[in-house]
């Protein structure tokens, strides 16, 4: 008996029962329905993540001083230019500090988000775009002389300049949370949209932005005191990791700090680690929820095929008398439960897509079903259907055939 | 062709062994027509099974068509039954979710024929008993006497050298009875050998030659004018 035949008789004992089929095999589907929707989601996002980190710049470290250490830890000027001269891998370098402050004009007072660094801030910066609309940036010599100028964004200009966006030379008066407060001439207007991780904030939520040199800054509000977070930008994302050590070695040097661990380095490259060892993590959990469903849907299979092996008794002694062998027998009720599995997993296959994109949809992220994971659907539920089929098979195929026959 | 030898068959299920069968030799030729007659527990549907190679015995040999089947595995014994052997059963064995003609089929798909000479055999088995235009059908939709001739049709069609049917009219009401009977006597006229169980002596009737048994002998066994129908 030919493989065809096989399988035309296994399509016509399924078809046969119907709702009993169907009721078998939704073990199958809702496991493998599971499966498909939760990696497409998981991979959906790890990519949306993993895209968002590379957009934000793969090639920065972020140098930070810990809170534990004392003013003479802070990094210097002297630090950076150290820096850049050991490490020529070092493309731009800035202090990358924040904090909120009001800032007034003739017209309007805000509350503002703002930066201070080093010129190169203008590079990177991750959360602004900076790119140049009126002016210019902030310089090196605005930073060594701790020029009172600053850098605000088309949105803030808008928003204190009654909606004028050129107010290069204007006058601002930016006063800290310590009540430090400074007049700063405008010398440039960036684009300055936010760009979060989602790339959806609500602008009219956020506060106005303003960058300023860290020189002046530290002559605002003295109890600034050198920069306790560094931003690095490296020519290739290969030398993040021997540019951190690097970076941090030098830090460790100058301040005589070897081992107190209060440099440390953080780069896209551990937060992708991360992501992908929760992820995986993740996948390892649904795999083995995704085993316990197989394994209950398989026994449902064995179920109904030993069921199905009852009631055709005869039909075996009958099919034995007009010449079938045990292998026959065995390879007709092995083909059913693979077919009733691998219908199971096609219609989970389905379902799982839809599920996957429907609430990919409502995250707004689009959802990633690889070929691989079909094939995989595809070879564990005939995997399923053949290991829990095996023993239903078996018994049929080794049935006396006058037992059989005579049974009623 | 069937040339059977000392054969004894023991049922050792539960307490005291029975002896089903007690060194039995019966020879068959070929074109002939038996009937296997006794009371139920005379040892006929043992007898039978095992001229059906479907049940093993405890000793005595069993040449079939010059060829010993004594000792047969599962395996090989399937393949003289499917070659040699064609079956008739009390109430038809068709199966039920394939069509008239898939069901004639069957032992030509144990036998790997090609799907177009299968079709071709089986069209030609059915037509030989007069069932030619209800090939589509399922077996729920014939009557009992349409049935038997499909099955009948299934066990000629692989051309086997013995036709074995056991009680095929016991279902059967006596008109349709008559209906089988002819179509046997026919087959048996074109050159088949039939071997019938029956415990019906008006069925018997229309045999060539009739063995007795009675309590695992064989009590008689004797060849009668035919009744032709």
């Amino acid at each position: 008996m030919n493989l065809r035949e096989n399988f035309k008789m296994a399509i016509d004992s399924v078809l046969a029962n119907k709702m009993r089929s169907f009721l078998t095999m939704l073990g199958i589907i809702i496991g493998i329905a599971a499966v498909i929707a939760i990696l497409g989601i998981g991979n959906g996002a790890t990519s949306e993540i993993t895209g968002t980190f590379n957009d934000l710049g793969a090639s920065t470290i972020t140098l930070s001083v810990s809170n534990d250490a004392t003013d003479s830890e802070a990094i210097t000027d002297a630090d950076v230019t150290a820096l850049k001269e050991s490490i020529p891998e070092i493309e731009r370098v800035s202090a990358n500090n924040t904090t909120s402050a009001s800032v007034r004009s003739d017209f309007d007072t805000r509350d503002a988000l703002l930066s201070y660094g080093m010129p190169d801030l203008q590079y990177i910066n991750q959360t602004m775009d900076s790119t140049i609309v009126y002016g210019r940036y902030f310089n090196q010599s605005d930073y060594l002389d701790s020029k009172d100028v600053t850098v605000i964004s088309e949105d803030t200009a808008a928003a204190l300049f009654n909606g004028q966006t050129d107010v290069v030379g204007e006058q601002l008066k930016i006063s800290d949370n310590a009540g430090n407060q400074s007049d700063l001439t405008v010398i440039g207007v960036v684009k300055g949209t936010f760009q979060d991780l989602q790339g959806s904030f609500d602008l009219s939520q956020m506060p106005v932005y303003a960058a300023v040199p860290l020189t002046t800054m530290e002559k605002m509000n003295p109890t600034i005191k050198g920069i306790n977070s560094l931003t690095i930008q490296v020519d290739s994302k290969d030398a993040i990791e021997s540019v951190s050590k690097q970076a941090v070695r030098i830090l460790e040097t100058r301040h005589d700090a070897v081992g107190e661990d209060w440099y440390s380095a953080t780069n896209f490259l551990q937060a992708l680690d991360q992501v992908d060892n929760v992820m995986s993590l993740f996948i390892n959990f649904i795999a083995a929820v995704a085993a316990i469903a197989l394994l209950v849907g398989g026994i449902g299979v064995m179920n109904i095929m030993l069921v199905s092996v009852t009631e055709r008794t005869r039909e075996i002694g009958t099919r034995k008398a007009l010449g079938a062998t045990t292998g026959t027998i065995l390879a007709q009720f092995l083909m059913e439960s693979v077919i009733l599995c691998l219908i199971g997993g096609i219609i989970g296959l389905v379902l799982g897509i839809f599920l996957a994109s429907v609430v990919s949809n409502a995250l707004d992220i689009v959802p990633n079903i690889t070929i691989g994971s079909v094939l995989l659907v595809l070879f564990f539920s005939s995997a399923v259907g053949i290991f829990f089929g095996i023993y239903p098979a078996r018994k049929a195929a080794r049935l006396d055939p006058i037992e059989a026959l005579r049974y009623e | 062709m069937i040339e059977i030898k000392d054969i004894t068959k023991i049922y050792r299920t539960g307490g005291e062994p029975l002896v089903a069968l007690d060194k039995i030799s019966l020879s068959i030729q070929e074109g002939e027509f038996t009937a296997i007659m006794g009371p139920s527990g005379s040892g006929k549907s043992t007898m039978m099974n095992i001229l059906g190679l479907l049940d093993r015995f405890d000793s005595g040999t069993y040449y079939l068509n010059g060829k010993d089947v004594s000792h047969l595995s599962d395996n090989e014994g399937a393949h003289v039954r499917n070659k040699e052997i064609g079956f008739v059963f009390q109430s038809f064995n068709l199966m039920p979710r394939m069509t008239i003609l898939e069901n004639v089929e069957l032992p030509m798909v144990y036998a790997n024929v090609p799907k177009k000479e299968r079709n071709e055999r089986a069209v030609k088995a059915l037509e030989r008993v007069g069932l030619g235009n209800r090939v589509k059908h399922r077996p729920n939709e014939i009557s009992g006497g349409q049935k038997q001739r499909v099955a009948i049709a299934r066990a000629i069609v692989n051309t086997p050298s013995v036709l074995m049917a056991d009680e095929p009219t016991g279902n059967l009401d006596s008109k349709t009875t008559l209906d089988i009977m002819r179509i046997f006597q026919e087959l048996n006229a074109e050159g088949t050998t039939v071997v019938m169980v029956t415990h019906e002596p008006e069925v018997a009737e229309y045999t060539k030659r009739v063995v007795l048994f009675k309590d695992g002998v064989i009590r008689d066994d004797y060849p009668q004018q035919q009744k032709i129908l």
